[in-house]
């Protein structure tokens, strides 16, 4: 079995009522986790060409399942690369919907400002996804289920996408000004609620960033990853970074091993990044661990610009 | 008019008269109240005390809604703690932010009971993280980070949590009577609380979340935000309001955000007594209520 499902049974069972869940041990992840990159030299070519061939080398099943897709809408700006790209959340959209997903939804908790929809509308995901308003949630402010143990005790998350068969984590490819990069696992914290934990969520920086990332990476063994590095951010990212073209897109079923793959073209060493190391107890973060498919990390290698601080990040 | 309900009946909602029902805030609000009294903060979802304290500040002036705004405090009397302040939910226990909006409404009900004595006393025994020692002094060995002043004391959304603009406001703007009625530990509180956010002041000269620098790098302000520190502020000295009243005008015609519009109306109607013409917040529970409260009648009320 190369999956194995953490989360108990019927936690969507009762509308508006919190179900506790409770771990159960480690997911047996792939031992050598398949990665594919992809290369896309601009949003004007043809997306769903290339996450089709991304999921084909990463032998990605989605038929039948529930699926949500997971943007990263932390704050937006119109023409900017603070979120991600529409274009790629409607190839993703489109992609899954091919490959007969039973439904295909996307939901985001922002963590800096509260109208999701508005950040929807200005990130332009209404105008290029048909039947946006429909689809999509506003993860801040829906039912709940409660998970323990987790960091701290417990947490709870968007019943939406505990809910569901897979979480594609459709993330940009950026520097962070605190975890030195934010990736498809970073991006998971968008799943926890902001009516609770409020705007930002900042009991997860209590916890510890690593931490608390760490244990979504654990919460969620039934996800994928689509980290758009076509255009990223380099600087002071995640907000306030430069735009860096790097011309790829990395995707995967392991998210620790996608991310340790997109820090590599970055020029950032994963096993720097203390989630990463958190996340894959080192056995997937070494690059020999991983089989990568598609492009070389050498051929897409972008050396994105680190601030001072994380200066000893960078890759040797 | 319809009842929640038959507004879930078939699975989904009824778009055509939420959308007619939209045109009229406290229609909307008195057509989306929950069996159990509260409110979802969409029609149909399930009740959380945010958007059920907002919409009962909302009808609190509704002669027609008595029953509902009955309705609505039993449901709050079944979540209050015994240690203070309200539950998030039926379901998500523990004392919640929300709360300083619960006491703003028994301000605004004339409601003054051991629930509310409690909630004052949670609220003035909670502040946020930052002002810990242990705190302090990671502030002050890497003061670049995130610059703040650490000895000033606001309000976290969930104990145990730093200090940020939203929960702090909303605090203040609960306090308020008290503290203008003389009570010691709300005056103090509601000063250095005020204290906060004139520090957490973005450059620009509006507020964001909270973090006005981080790592040498100015951060730009909300709108939202901007209007809810103008708010608690509640005629602060330090504000040079007419030109701020001036921007707060120019941001509601400029932004996009229906839940900024909300909060930019909310704040001219409390200093200019005007609201500026809404147009329909669809289903959005929130921004429907923030709109319709009289927060020029609430944040006048003693």
């Amino acid at each position: 079995m190369t999956r194995r499902r953490f989360l108990e049974a019927g936690v969507a069972a009762s509308a508006g009522l919190a179900a506790c869940r409770t771990p159960r041990a480690p997911a047996s992840r792939a031992q050598r986790p398949a990665v594919a990159i992809v290369r896309a030299s601009s949003y004007r070519v043809d997306l769903l060409d290339c996450l089709w061939r991304g999921a084909a080398a990463c032998g990605l099943e989605a038929r039948g399942k529930r699926v949500l897709l997971k943007p990263n809408l932390v704050e937006c700006e119109r023409g900017g690369v603070i979120h991600t790209q529409a274009e790629v959340l409607a190839a993703a959209m489109e992609l899954f919907e091919r490959l007969g997903a039973a439904e295909v939804r996307i939901g985001e908790g922002p963590g800096h400002r509260r109208d999701a929809f508005f950040l929807a509308e200005e990130a332009g995901y209404r105008a290029a996804i048909p039947g946006f308003e429909g689809r999509f949630t506003d993860l801040n402010r829906g039912d709940v289920v409660r998970v323990s143990p987790f960091p701290g005790g417990e947490i709870y998350l968007a019943r939406t996408a505990a809910a569901a068969d897979l979480v594609v984590s459709v993330a940009r490819m950026k520097t962070h000004h605190w975890a030195g990069a934010t990736l498809s696992l970073k991006n998971l914290f968008g799943v926890i609620p902001g009516a609770i934990y409020g705007w930002p969520k900042n009991r997860l920086h209590q916890i510890g960033i690593a931490q608390a990332v760490a244990a979504l990476y654990r919460t969620f063994p039934r996800a994928f990853a689509i980290v758009d590095g076509i255009v990223g951010m380099e600087g002071n990212g995640p907000v306030q970074g430069r735009p860096r073209a790097c011309g790829a897109l990395v995707m995967g079923s392991d998210l620790a091993a996608v991310d340790a793959t997109a820090c590599r073209v970055m020029g950032i060493d994963p096993m720097k990044i203390e989630y990463l190391r958190l996340a894959g107890h080192g056995r997937c973060l070494p690059e020999a661990g991983t089989e990568q498919r598609g492009e070389s990390i050498g051929s897409v290698r972008t050396p994105f610009a680190l601030i001072p601080e994380f200066q000893h990040l960078r890759l040797a | 008019m319809r009842s929640p309900d038959r507004m879930r009946q078939a699975g989904s909602l009824d778009w055509h008269w939420m959308a007619q029902c939209a045109e009229s805030g406290l229609a909307l609000l008195r057509a989306a109240q929950n069996p159990d009294g509260g409110w979802g903060y969409f029609p149909g979802n399930a009740s959380w005390l945010e958007p059920t304290a907002y919409a009962l500040l909302a009808l609190s002036e509704e002669a027609e809604a008595r029953r509902g705004i009955d309705r609505g405090m039993r449901l709050l009397d079944r979540w209050v703690l015994s240690a203070g302040g309200w539950q998030a939910s039926e379901a998500v226990k523990g004392a919640h932010w929300a709360s300083s909006l619960v006491v703003t409404l028994h301000t605004a009900l004339g409601r003054h009971d051991e629930s509310t004595a409690r909630a004052v006393d949670w609220l003035l025994e909670t502040s946020g993280a930052e002002t810990r020692t242990v705190s302090r002094i990671a502030h002050w060995l890497s003061p670049r980070t995130v610059e703040f002043d650490a000895s000033l004391s606001g309000w976290p959304w969930q104990p145990g949590t730093s200090a940020w603009i939203e929960p702090t406001a909303h605090v203040l703007m609960a306090l308020r009577h008290l503290a203008r009625g003389g009570h010691p530990g709300a005056r103090e509180r509601v000063a250095a609380g005020q204290a906060m956010l004139l520090e957490r002041r973005c450059r620009d000269g509006g507020w964001n979340y909270g973090n006005r620098r981080v790592l040498g790098v100015d951060l730009p302000s909300h709108p939202e935000t901007t209007a809810l520190a103008l708010m608690a502020l509640d005629g602060h000295p330090e504000i040079r309001w007419g030109e701020m009243l001036d921007r707060v005008e120019r941001l509601y015609r400029e932004t996009r955000s229906p839940w900024a519009r909300a909060w930019l109306g909310a704040c001219l109607l409390q200093y200019r007594g005007v609201r500026p013409e809404s147009r329909p917040a669809g289903n959005d529970l929130l921004v429907t209520a923030v709109e319709a409260i009289r927060w020029d009648r609430i944040m006048g009320a003693a």
